[in-house]
C-alpha cells in the first residue's frame, strides 16, 4: 500500500480489480460498439508480460505454464482514472497526473549535479499556472528530497517587488537566471526551481540557483 | 424595429447563457460525485498515515503539532477538505500512542504582512519567521501538511512535518498511494490495523458462518383457476427446513435441500422434500454491505392430504384415490414439481424469494389453469417465501 517518497515507480496493491484486461477473454480497452471513447480515455493501461501479471491478478491472469508457452503472452491491464477527464484544465491533469514520476526524475537529476550540494538546505519553488498545482509539486518534490536524506527547509525565497517587475518583462530562459542572481537566499541554500518555459507545453523544466548562479538541469 | 432586432440579438445569447448554466452544474455534479467516491479511499490514505505514526512515532514524546493545511484533488471542493481535516483529527485523537498532539495556533494560520528593507511578503503565520520567533512554547512547535492528490489512477497522500523555527527545516515527509479502483479498508480509527491485518478481518466476516447454512422459511404457494369451470386448490402454507452447501465463501453457487411440513386444521396437511440450485447473478461474490440477487432451479416431491387436497385428484381417479374415498379417509395425493424463482438475500440472514413451479403430473387435471406457458411448459403454480438463516 506504501511506497517510499523515492519509488522506481508507482504501483498497484495486489487486490485491486482493474478496470479493463486485454487478454484472451479479456474486455478490449479500445472503442468499440459497446465502449465509449469517454469510458476509453479514462482508462489507464499498462502491458504486464511474464510473471507480472499473474503476480499482480492471481486466480485472475493466468501464469505461463512450467515449461513455457509457443508465444510469449502479454497483457493489458487498465485502471479508470480517480478523476474523470474534463474536470479540470487539461494542463492541470497532464501535470498532476504524471507529478510523482516527474518530480522524482527532477530531483534525482538535481542530486546528481554536485555531491557537494548534499551537505546543503534546498528550498524549492514552481513557477505553473496555477497556484494550487505548484504547491503539490512543490509538496512532492519537497518530498522527494527528503526521501534522498537531503536537507530541506519549507522557506520561501523573497524578490523585492522591483524585482518582479523587471522579471516578468524577460523571456522566461533570462527571467530565472536574472531571479537566481537576486533572490535573497541564506548563505548555504539551494534553490531548485520547477517551472513551464512555455504556455503550451506539460513538462516540467528545473534548474538550480546556488550561490547566485543559475544552472539548467540537463 | 429597435425592440425586434434587440430581441432577436438576446435570444440566443440567452441561450447561451443557459447552455453555460447548464454545463457549469453538470461539471459541479460531476465533481460531488467524484468526490463522494474517493473520499472513502482518501480517508484509507489517512488511517495508513496514521497508522504508521503508531507503529514508527516521529516523536519520543507528545508533542504539539499544529495542522497547517490539508489539500485535496485539485477541481473537488472544500468539503472534501473539511471530511478529510476532521477525519485526520477523530483518527489522531482516537490514536494517542502517535504522540501527536493537534493544537490551535491562531498566529501560525493567520495572514500576516511583513515589510523589511528587502521585501513586503504577505504569507501565513507558519511561512513568517518573525512570527514564528515568537512563537511561546505552548504553541505548536511543528507544523503538519497533508495533501492528497488523483494522480492517474492513482490516489497519492502525501505528508510532511515542519519545525516551526525562522529556518523551518522539514523533519519528516512520507508519501502513500492507493490505487483509485482498490476497495477501501474502512477501519475504525480507534483500532487501527495494517492493510494485511485489515484483509484477515474482512476474510474472517466472510468466514464467519462457514460453508453450511441452516435455512428456515415460511412459503406460500397458490395453483392458478383454470379457464373452464374447475376448482383449483386452496394456497398451501408451508414451513420449511434443511441445510444450505456452498462449495466456496463467495457463495456464488449454492444448492439446499429442504423439508417442509404443512397444516391447517380441517383442511389439510403435507409434507415436501426439496432440492434447489442458486446461482449468484448480482457479481462473482456475495456482498458485505448490498443485497444479492440469486437465480435458482430445483425440484419438489410434495404429498397433501385432506377435505381441501379433493382438487389435486381431478376428474380421473386412480385405485388409491377410490380407497381413500371407500375407507372414508379423505383425498391424498403426492406430485412432483419443477421450480424456476429469484431469490433477494440481505447479508445471508434474510431473504424473500418469488418462484414458479411445473407440476406434470397435474398438466392435465380439469382443476389446474396456469399463470404462464413459456416455450410450452406451462406454470401453475406460484409462489412466495420469506427465508431467515441461522
Amino acid at each position: 500500500m506504501s511506497f517510499d517518497a523515492n519509488p522506481p515507480a508507482v504501483h498497484a496493491p495486489a487486490s485491486e480489480a482493474p478496470a479493463a484486461f486485454l487478454g484472451i477473454g479479456g474486455i478490449n480497452p479500445a472503442p468499440g460498439p459497446n465502449r465509449t471513447r469517454t469510458w476509453s480515455r479514462n482508462l489507464e493501461c499498462a502491458w504486464l508480460a511474464g510473471q507480472a501479471g499473474p503476480r499482480a491478478y492471481p486466480g485472475v491472469i493466468e501464469p505461463p505454464r512450467p515449461r513455457g508457452d509457443y508465444i510469449e503472452q502479454y497483457t493489458m491491464v487498465c485502471r479508470e482514472r480517480a478523476l474523470r477527464l474534463g474536470l479540470r484544465d487539461p494542463i492541470d491533469e497532464a501535470i498532476l497526473s504524471t507529478m510523482q514520476g516527474t518530480t522524482v526524475d527532477l530531483v534525482e537529476r538535481a542530486a546528481n549535479v554536485d555531491p557537494a550540494l548534499a551537505a546543503r538546505t534546498w528550498l524549492v519553488e514552481v513557477f505553473v499556472p496555477s497556484a494550487a498545482v505548484a504547491y503539490k509539486v512543490s509538496f512532492a518534490a519537497k518530498n522527494a528530497l527528503v526521501g534522498r536524506g537531503l536537507s530541506v527547509s519549507d522557506r520561501a525565497p523573497t524578490l523585492s517587488a522591483t524585482d518582479v517587475d523587471v522579471l516578468v518583462g524577460l523571456p522566461a530562459t533570462e527571467a530565472y537566471p536574472s531571479a537566481c542572481a537576486r533572490y535573497a537566499l541564506d548563505d548555504g541554500d539551494v534553490l531548485l526551481a520547477m517551472m513551464l518555459l512555455d504556455p503550451r507545453e506539460t513538462s516540467l523544466h528545473a534548474g538550480l540557483c546556488v550561490d547566485g548562479g543559475w544552472m539548467w538541469l540537463p | 424595429m429597435t425592440l425586434l432586432l434587440a430581441a432577436l440579438w438576446l435570444g440566443p445569447a440567452a441561450r447561451a447563457a443557459d447552455v453555460e448554466e447548464a454545463q457549469r452544474v453538470q461539471l459541479e455534479k460531476a465533481r460531488a460525485e467524484v468526490a463522494d467516491q474517493v473520499h472513502l479511499a482518501a480517508f484509507d490514505l489517512v488511517d495508513e498515515l496514521v497508522y504508521g505514526w503508531t507503529l514508527d512515532p516521529v516523536f519520543e514524546a507528545p508533542t504539539a503539532v499544529v495542522l497547517a493545511e490539508v489539500t485535496v484533488p485539485v477541481g473537488l471542493g472544500t468539503a472534501l477538505r473539511a471530511q478529510l481535516e476532521n477525519h485526520l483529527g477523530a483518527v489522531l485523537l482516537a490514536n494517542p500512542s502517535t504522540n501527536v498532539q493537534l493544537v490551535h495556533c491562531p498566529q501560525c494560520t493567520a495572514v500576516v504582512v511583513h515589510s523589511g528593507p528587502e521585501a513586503t511578503v504577505i504569507s501565513r503565520g507558519f511561512d513568517n519567521p518573525s512570527v514564528l520567533a515568537d512563537l511561546g512554547a505552548d504553541t505548536g512547535k511543528h507544523a503538519l501538511f497533508v495533501d492528497v492528490e488523483a494522480e492517474g489512477s492513482f490516489l497519492v497522500l502525501r505528508a510532511r512535518l515542519t519545525r516551526l523555527t525562522p529556518d523551518l527545516p522539514i523533519v519528516w515527509s512520507h508519501t502513500i498511494a492507493s490505487a483509485a479502483g482498490a476497495a477501501p479498508l474502512l477501519r475504525e480509527p480507534d483500532r487501527l490495523m495494517s492493510a494485511s491485518e485489515a484483509r484477515d478481518v474482512y476474510l474472517d466476516a466472510l468466514h464467519d458462518r462457514g460453508l453450511i447454512f441452516v435455512p428456515v422459511r415460511l412459503a406460500i404457494r397458490t395453483y392458478a383457476a383454470p379457464g373452464d369451470g374447475g376448482v383449483p386448490p386452496p394456497p398451501f402454507l408451508w414451513l420449511q427446513t434443511g441445510v444450505e452447501l456452498s462449495p466456496t465463501d463467495a457463495r456464488a453457487w449454492t444448492s439446499s435441500l429442504i423439508v417442509g411440513y404443512s397444516f391447517i386444521p380441517q383442511a389439510y396437511q403435507g409434507i415436501m422434500a426439496q432440492a434447489r440450485v442458486n446461482r449468484l447473478i448480482t457479481g462473482r461474490s456475495r456482498a458485505l454491505t448490498r443485497p444479492d440477487l440469486y437465480l435458482f432451479a430445483g425440484a419438489a416431491a410434495m404429498s397433501v392430504w385432506g377435505a381441501a387436497t379433493a382438487s389435486f385428484i381431478g376428474d380421473e381417479p386412480d385405485a388409491d384415490d377410490i380407497i381413500t374415498a371407500i375407507t372414508g379417509e379423505g383425498p391424498r395425493t403426492s406430485f412432483g414439481a419443477i421450480q424456476v424463482g429469484l431469490d433477494l438475500r440481505v447479508g445471508q440472514r434474510i431473504g424473500a424469494s418469488v418462484f414458479l413451479e411445473t407440476l406434470p403430473d397435474l398438466a392435465r387435471n380439469i382443476n389446474f389453469g396456469t399463470y404462464v406457458r413459456p416455450f410450452g411448459v406451462g406454470f401453475q403454480s406460484f409462489g412466495t417465501e420469506v427465508t431467515f438463516w441461522l
